[in-house]
């Protein structure tokens, strides 16, 4: 088994599931929490849970915590215009606060459905050739085609040197 | 290329004051969260940059909001300062807008208990003069 409190935390299919995907104007993220008290017991959930699902998903926002600084914990987000964005978190629950964010600053479902499908477009699978861009480099790679003459030997009726001996003996 | 780009790649920057010893220039260390690529965690990676604060108003230890700016100044400063976000010593509270120091508020949350006296009993007065003008209910 993993170790630490919970290592599912450090798996990159929990990372890959995380929901809140910031708009391309959010450039800062800060979260003021305080380690004791029941306030913030939600904003030091939301920090042990979905921070790094959120860095992760958003590898280009940088995101800041800070510890035992106000009374209150709170979350600021910095625009890339100068604007910024104030939450209070104060009691609320760690999945009240990430459906908050997500409405708030993140991208819709619908956008990141399009933006996946315009990803996909991009690169079509039934393309051939170098296995960094695409899937396959060659026809005999796929099941139930004829495979490379270097792995498995031809059935002796597709050498050319059989075909040639036939015709051969069929011109005489 | 008509629109002027910025010559660095982060526009807007948060971090740390370390040193203000240089003339109008502050040292900012700023932390990201880098993934481990085995074990798969996010540490804190520390890079220091340069900004430009014409007024020299910070102090070791602010918080410290940066922008980029559209020319380099010298060899090393491609930001200036933008705002101070949480001055040492000096920091306010953005939801109240109250002095706090760690967990506790400097100022106090409601207003002085002097005040408070003198209106209860001028509305106490307010409230005897309403109860002898009112005529009973019949």
């Amino acid at each position: 088994p993993m170790k630490g409190r919970f290592p599912i935390r450090r798996t990159l299919e929990y990372l890959q599931k995380g929901e809140v995907v910031f708009k391309n104007s959010v450039k800062i993220m800060t979260v003021n929490y305080n380690t004791h008290g029941d306030l913030s017991e939600g904003a030091r959930k939301f920090v042990f849970f979905n921070i790094p699902q959120i860095q992760y998903k958003n590898p280009w926002v940088q995101i800041m915590m800070f510890k035992n600084m106000t009374p209150s914990p709170f979350l600021r987000f910095y625009l890339g215009d100068g604007e910024q964005v104030l939450v209070d978190v104060e009691g609320k629950d760690y999945k009240e606060i990430t459906q908050h964010v997500k409405k708030i600053l993140g991208k819709s479902d619908k956008v990141l459905e399009a933006e996946a499908l315009a990803k996909m477009e991009l690169s079509n699978p039934a393309n051939f050739g170098p296995k960094k861009y695409f899937l396959r480099e060659c026809m005999s790679e796929v099941e139930g085609q004829v495979p490379h003459p270097g792995f498995v030997p031809l059935p002796k009726e597709m050498t050319g040197k059989y075909r040639a001996k036939l015709a051969a003996v069929s011109d005489d | 290329m008509s629109v002027k780009q910025a010559s660095v790649h982060a526009k807007w920057i948060i971090g740390r004051v370390i040193g203000t010893k240089m003339k109008k220039t502050t040292k900012v260390r700023v932390t990201r969260l880098v993934l481990d690529p085995y074990l798969l965690k996010f540490y804190n990676k520390r890079k220091t940059y340069f900004a430009h604060d014409a007024l020299e108003q910070c102090s070791v230890g602010d918080v410290v909001l940066l922008k980029a700016l559209l020319e380099r100044r010298s060899k090393h400063v491609k930001h200036e300062l933008s705002e101070i976000v949480y001055k040492v010593g000096q920091l306010v509270d953005p939801l109240t807008g109250k002095k706090v120091a760690g967990c506790q508020f400097l100022e106090p949350l409601t207003e002085s208990t002097k005040n408070t006296d003198v209106s209860l009993t001028t509305k106490l007065e307010q409230l005897n003069i309403t109860a002898s003008a009112s005529p009973p209910s019949s």
